[in-house]
């Protein structure tokens, strides 16, 4: 319970398998990128602080494990999510179509407040290999899918050689930071024991 | 109204050296424990696929689920620098202990923060951290991230997880709705004691809070209550601290400030006049001991509740320099909303605390206060808190053994007079008759227990610390619900003899020299039940209990 204000904000991050997941967080948070592909089991977790415009905050990055196995975990891990960022191969034009399914499954298993204005994050990864030839999903047809869906930020990205990573999770946390403004009202009852003889007053009981 | 009832017979011996069950054939050997051990052998909770974390603080921490690997590396690391890593929180006495939040820059790579003996964690079930009682919340993010996802996974599952053994260390949890409670402990406690901690720390949040959290958190599970909370880190960590020495949060009782019991009287007459003014419930407390007790017609105050108002007064220091209006939840009472507190400061020790459902009450409480002040002053209960207070409660060296040579310091009381063998004046020149170190007696009427003060040899914190954990131990396994409740136990080990005798009136805890003679022993705890009794209108609150409605 720190004295000043700080904020966390819970970052999901999702996409197929070997798109890249693990190592554009690994870049971002500790700066470092291995080409051995290790597959995530379940979650990683890692957490990074932020400054933004004189704000102190936390990432809390939940990094998912993209094979369908895993996807029984979702409503545990989505709960309470701030922001979901949908990550996709530039080389792989199955990752980049199954980004709606990414999308649809988080709306279902979080079932945020406000689906319609829910801050996602799509990431273009690798395009760093080959040079950009192996390329097959062009960056007009991304930012298109973006636009129909309410306008999702767009940002392309190599992990391994860091660019363009540090600007997608700035404005990870920046929409996140948005969204959560607004806050849940906090208020508490009061006992009555003016006419009961019961003590218990009400209010939720679990 | 008697509490203690010395007319029964002592336990007889035949019945001592094993655990007795009441169901017949249920004889469970005790084994002998070691013991405890203080300092703490590395042990390395890394969780973490990533190579280059756990060697220090960095801005950022990793935790991960499944994949857990051992890093040896690590592990050398800790065992060079365990020397230099300071024990927790070793005072030598409870006045000593500074409250507040230690350790504030650790994390869950640091060394210094996995080598904690015992911690504590608040979050919310969407993972997000709420209170910890060693190191930064928000750099644990990605450690409250990894137990939010291990209570998920097997609630997925249908289940729910209480207890994960690892090693030495025990991993207890407990869900309440949107909050779930970790504690992550080597210091050997058993589980329900544990769990029990987890109860209390989830009752303090609700003094502070009440359930309406969990409307919040049904609206919107990206709640973040840490704000709601702030400034109370001291509450928790004094709580946590009493863990280690305060019996009432075991014992589910409270305990009074012996004083006579005119000056009692005096008290609870002028607070009672208060509670037929429209107060709910008014207490008058030294520190963690009831002076005197008044609750309205029907109003019970349960002991867990009184614990938890009492360290949350306690611990916040603003309560101390002015008069003060709170909202408070009593959980037991009801924990879906809030109640205010009038607080007033007397002294350095002494508070009245006058409980309301009036919001608008302040002034009438604060004239009712000033009419306590004057009653207390008029009738010195002030002063005699403050005598007793030097003078301390029962101490196991006056326990009466020939009464026409000892007096006990608490007085007026005589042994009966056909006790024909005189005590034997154990060969152990400290502590009490027969080799008794310490005593806790718990009235189950009165929900009231009462405590010896601590002597030689239990003279530092630390061994303090060892005997209360080995009551602890010994009343959960009194109280076990598989093998137990029990009547009698004695055990005996290289540190105490400890000897547990439970009645319908009361449980007794007496601790004695480990070489302490057993039929002795017997005879002391007989003894000391007949002084409690003699001196039960000083050291107990009767009559006026609202317990007993």
């Amino acid at each position: 319970m720190p004295s000043r204000r700080r904020t966390l904000l819970k970052v999901i991050i999702l996409g197929d398998s070997g798109v890249g997941k693990t190592s554009l967080m690994n870049q971002y948070v500790n700066k470092k990128f291995s080409n051995q592909y290790k597959a995530t089991i379940g979650a990683d977790f890692l957490t990074k602080e932020v400054q933004f415009e004189d704000r102190l905050f936390t990432l809390q990055i939940w990094d998912t494990a993209g094979q369908e196995r895993f996807q029984s975990l979702g409503v545990a891990f989505y709960r309470g999510a701030d922001c979901c960022v949908l990550v996709y191969d530039v080389n792989s034009v199955k990752s980049f179509d199954n980004l709606n399914n990414w999308r649809e499954e988080f709306l279902i298993q979080a079932n945020p407040s406000d689906p319609e204005n829910f801050p996602f994050v799509v990431i273009g990864n690798k395009i760093d290999i080959d040079g950009g030839n192996s390329r097959v999903v062009s960056e007009k047809k991304a930012r298109a899918w973006c636009a129909a869906k309410g306008n999702i930020p767009y940002f392309e990205t190599s992990a391994k050689e860091g660019i363009n990573v540090e600007e997608a999770f700035q404005t990870i946390a920046k929409d996140a930071l948005k969204s959560g403004e607004e806050e849940e009202l906090y208020l508490p009852d009061t006992i009555d024991v003016g006419n009961s003889s019961q003590p218990r007053s009400t209010g939720c009981e679990c | 109204m008697a509490s203690s009832q010395s007319d029964e017979p002592a336990p007889e011996e035949r019945e001592i050296d094993i655990t007795t069950s009441t169901e017949p054939g249920s004889d469970v050997l005790w084994v002998r424990t070691g013991s405890e051990q203080e300092m703490d052998l590395p042990s390395s909770p890394s969780s973490s696929g990533y190579a280059g974390e756990g060697g220090g603080s960095t801005s950022a921490t990793t935790g991960s689920l499944i994949e857990i690997e051992h890093d040896e590396e690590v592990e050398q690391e800790q065992m060079r620098i365990q020397n230099q890593i300071d024990e927790i929180s070793i005072s030598d006495s409870n006045t000593s202990w500074i409250p507040g939040k230690r350790h504030q820059d650790e994390d869950d790579g640091s060394i210094s923060w996995r080598k904690r003996k015992k911690h504590f964690f608040i979050l919310s079930n969407s993972g997000k951290p709420i209170y910890s009682r060693y190191g930064d919340e928000h750099k644990l993010a990605g450690f409250s991230a990894t137990l939010q996802a291990i209570v998920s996974f097997v609630e997925n599952g249908g289940d729910s997880v209480k207890l994960v053994r690892a090693g030495k260390h025990q991993v207890v949890f407990l869900v309440k709705g949107p909050i779930y409670l970790v504690c992550i402990s080597s210091t050997e406690e058993p589980y329900e004691s544990l769990r029990g901690q987890l109860e209390l720390i989830y009752g303090q949040m609700l003094v502070i809070l009440t359930k309406s959290i969990n409307k919040c958190f049904e609206k919107n599970p990206k709640f973040d209550m840490t704000p709601l909370l702030g400034g109370t880190d001291t509450v928790f960590s004094s709580l946590i601290h009493s863990f280690s020495w305060n019996p009432a949060t075991f014992l589910h009782a409270y305990t009074c400030l012996p004083l006579s019991y005119a000056t009692r009287q005096a008290a609870g007459a002028v607070l009672q006049d208060t509670a037929d003014s429209g107060v709910l419930f008014a207490t008058l407390m030294c520190r963690h001991k009831v002076i005197s007790l008044v609750g309205a017609q029907k109003a019970s105050l349960h002991p867990d509740d009184m614990l938890l108002l009492a360290n949350f007064v306690m611990s916040s220091e603003s309560f101390r320099t002015s008069e003060s209006f709170s909202p408070v939840c009593l959980p037991r009472y009801n924990p879906s909303a809030f109640l205010y507190a009038y607080i007033h400061y007397f002294d350095a020790d002494t508070y009245l605390m006058l409980l309301t459902t009036n919001s608008d009450a302040f002034y009438h409480l604060k004239d009712c206060r000033l009419r306590i002040e004057t009653v207390l002053l008029k009738s010195n209960v002030l002063s005699e808190v403050q005598r007793s207070l030097l003078d301390g409660g029962m101490h196991v060296e006056d326990l009466p053994t020939i009464p026409q040579y000892r007096t006990s310091h608490l007085g007026q009381h005589t042994l009966p007079s056909d006790s024909p063998e005189s005590f034997k004046e154990a060969n152990h020149d400290i502590g009490g008759p027969a080799g008794l170190w310490h005593f806790i007696y718990r009235s189950i009427y009165l929900d009231q227990y009462v405590s010896s003060e601590f002597s030689s040899p239990i003279s530092t914190r630390q061994q303090q610390k060892k005997l209360y954990r080995a009551y602890q131990k010994l009343f959960t396994s009194m109280h076990d619900k598989g093998i137990g409740p029990h009547r009698t136990q004695f055990r005996r080990d290289e540190n105490y003899v400890l000897l547990c005798w439970v009645t319908q009136d009361f449980e007794l805890y007496a601790a004695f020299d480990p070489l302490a003679d057993k039929a002795l022993a017997i005879k002391t705890c007989n003894r000391v039940c007949q002084w409690i009794k003699d001196v039960e209108n000083e050291i107990f609150l009767l009559g006026a209990s609202p317990f007993s409605w």
